[in-house]
């Protein structure tokens, strides 16, 4: 992995929510091209805040975020900055735990929705892409289908292709899976798997720990804002050195 | 209708067909009975009109007359109601917006206008303006006074347009805020600008929330623009109460020119339904 170049890189990010909330507290992290991070800790540890900066859902407070040689700094707000943003948003890719896919508009109009409106082509011009997508997803025969009329995991995996249209340099996904019933979740990790497969950049906040141990080249464990231990999964879960870390695990792995 | 089914080899047992059949049953004998209790209802009001010898060949006579003030109804109506869509969109964008001027400017509208009867805010338009017009004029810009002084119907269609402009405001206003945080999030994810995200996925979902209470505001509006006959505007209802006062058969005026009000208001309320059952495609719930 060490050859490769680095796709996301965060320096000292740092978040206050209000005046006092405190929620990251100076996090460094290096994401290689097509590496594959998962993110776990106890709720409340800032794992959703820390993707949402990523993409500027949560405007960070102080730090650099640098996506794919992208850089912009926190706490400046110019129109320079404004359209680096922009711009990484495209470069980024998010699925929500609620899907948020658009319920006015068909499976293939949200896969197109993209393309059209942030890259301005035309309908026509991301069809067959889209279409290929969602054969992708197996979702090819759900093509003309409003969201309100998918299962969960549907609905998922037509939002993966939607963020996919994009053709994104990385992929955040924060707890994917954790509003679905448990025999829908198979169908969505397994969508998360060939992406990772495929050479990805992902990073993922998701408590499925066979994504974790088997597809994730590396694992992050957040506590209080920062995280605390990070290494390949076969080391964080068999040997975690911290005790923090420890604690988490046999919590979650019970 | 009784034919068992076959769904993937199981049949529909023989005592369920009993039951579906009951409720068809119960929905024909209510649709029956309502249709009977309507027509009952028509039969006795033109038995009171009987009663009270409603002279209809009066109302035959001049019909054609009070038709012809339903033009300006509905010019006035469409044109204002128009105006109202344009005002309740900039106003409820500049009631959202973090632009301290933008917001003022809105909320400021929305709080004068509908803290004020619609009737003196007419008067305003039509008679206060010129004054207003006479006074800029007199501290030097030329001209003023003439373009403030407004005929009485586009007074009519600005006063009717601005007032229900603010109430709308506050309906678009909230039907913009109910579409959930995680539309506007996804949106942006893709790297969509706060107005493509607007335009694209926030509005199109608001307005199938919309669409009912604005519908209910035309309805209000196809009335209320019986207030331009304050101006002098020979509009339906204007005609009706002059002609009845006039051979003192005030009643049958009135009869005539509410039922012309009322199928108007029946036709819109069909449109609205159409436009409704047009939105909700994909709704589930309709389905
Ligand atoms: N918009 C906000 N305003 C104020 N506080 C917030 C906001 N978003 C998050 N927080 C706070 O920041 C902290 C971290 O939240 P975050 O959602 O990042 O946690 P998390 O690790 O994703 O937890 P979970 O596992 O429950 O999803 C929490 O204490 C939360 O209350
Ligand atoms: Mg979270």
């Amino acid at each position: 992995m060490n050859d490769k170049k680095t796709m996301v890189k965060i320096e000292n990010l740092h978040k206050v929510f209000g005046k006092d909330s405190h929620v990251l507290r100076g996090i460094d992290l290096d994401v290689k091209a097509g590496e594959v991070v998962v993110i776990l800790g106890p709720s409340g540890s800032g794992k959703s805040t820390l993707l949402r900066c990523i993409n500027f859902l949560e405007t960070p407070t102080a730090g650099t975020i640098t996506v794919d040689g992208l850089t912009v700094n926190a706490g400046k707000a110019t129109k320079e900055e404004e359209t680096k943003i922009l711009q990484i948003r495209k470069k980024t890719g998010m699925c929500f735990q609620s899907f948020n896919l658009f319920p006015h508009m068909t499976a293939i109009e949200n896969v197109i929705e993209g393309p059209v409106t942030v890259l301005g082509q035309a309908k026509s011009e991301c069809i067959p892409y889209a279409e290929e997508l969602l054969d992708w997803v197996g979702l090819s025969d759900k093509r003309d289908v409003h969201p309100s009329r998918l299962s969960g995991g549907q609905q998922q995996r037509v939002a993966i292709a939607r963020s996919l249209a994009m053709k994104p340099d990385v992929m955040l996904f924060d707890e994917p899976t954790s509003a679905l019933d448990p025999e829908l979740v198979g169908e969505v990790v397994e969508v998360m798997e060939r992406l990772a497969d495929e050479g990805m950049t992902i990073l993922a906040v998701t408590h499925e720990m066979h994504f974790a141990r088997d597809v994730a080249h590396r694992v992050l464990i957040m506590d209080g804002g920062d995280w605390i231990e990070q290494g390949p999964p076969e080391e964080i879960f068999t040997n975690p050195r911290e005790q923090r870390s420890k604690q988490f695990l046999a919590h979650i792995l019970n | 209708m009784s034919e068992t089914q076959e769904t993937g080899g199981c049949t529909i047992p023989p005592e369920a067909h009993a039951v579906l059949e009951e409720i068809e049953n119960r929905q024909k004998r209510f649709k029956r009975n309502t249709t009977i209790a309507l027509l009952s209802l028509t039969a006795f009001i033109f038995f009171l009109f009987y009663v009270i010898k409603l002279d209809f060949m009066f109302m035959g006579k001049w019909v054609g007359f009070i038709l012809t003030g339903m033009g300006f109804t509905l010019l006035v109506s469409f044109l204002a109601i128009s105006l109202a869509c344009i005002l309740s969109i900039l106003g409820a964008l500049g009631r959202l917006s973090k632009n301290p001027i933008a917001n003022s400017i809105a909320t400021a509208y929305v709080s004068l206008i509908r803290g004020t009867p619609l009737l003196v805010q007419v008067y305003m338009w039509y008679l206060a303006l010129p004054q207003l017009g006479k006074a800029l004029e007199d501290i030097g810009i030329p001209g003023i006074q003439n373009a403030l002084t407004l005929p009485a119907i586009p007074a009519g269609i600005l006063a009717l347009g601005v007032c229900y402009g603010a109430y709308m405001t506050e309906t678009v206003r909230a039907g913009i805020q109910s579409i959930t945080i995680g539309q506007r999030e996804a949106a942006k994810a893709l790297g969509m600008t706060e107005s493509q995200a607007m335009r694209r996925i926030i509005f199109p979902q608001a307005l199938r929330i919309i669409i009912p209470p604005i519908s209910n505001e035309f309805i209000a509006m196809i009335k209320d623009s019986s207030l331009v006959s304050l101006m002098g505007v020979w509009e339906l209802s204007y005609r009706a109460i002059k002609i009845g006062r006039r051979y003192f058969q005030s009643l049958e005026m009135l009869i005539m020119v509410a039922f012309i009000y009322w199928l108007m208001c029946v036709v819109l309320q069909y449109v609205q339904e159409k436009i409704e059952a047009h939105m909700a495609r994909g709704d589930r719930r309709v389905h």
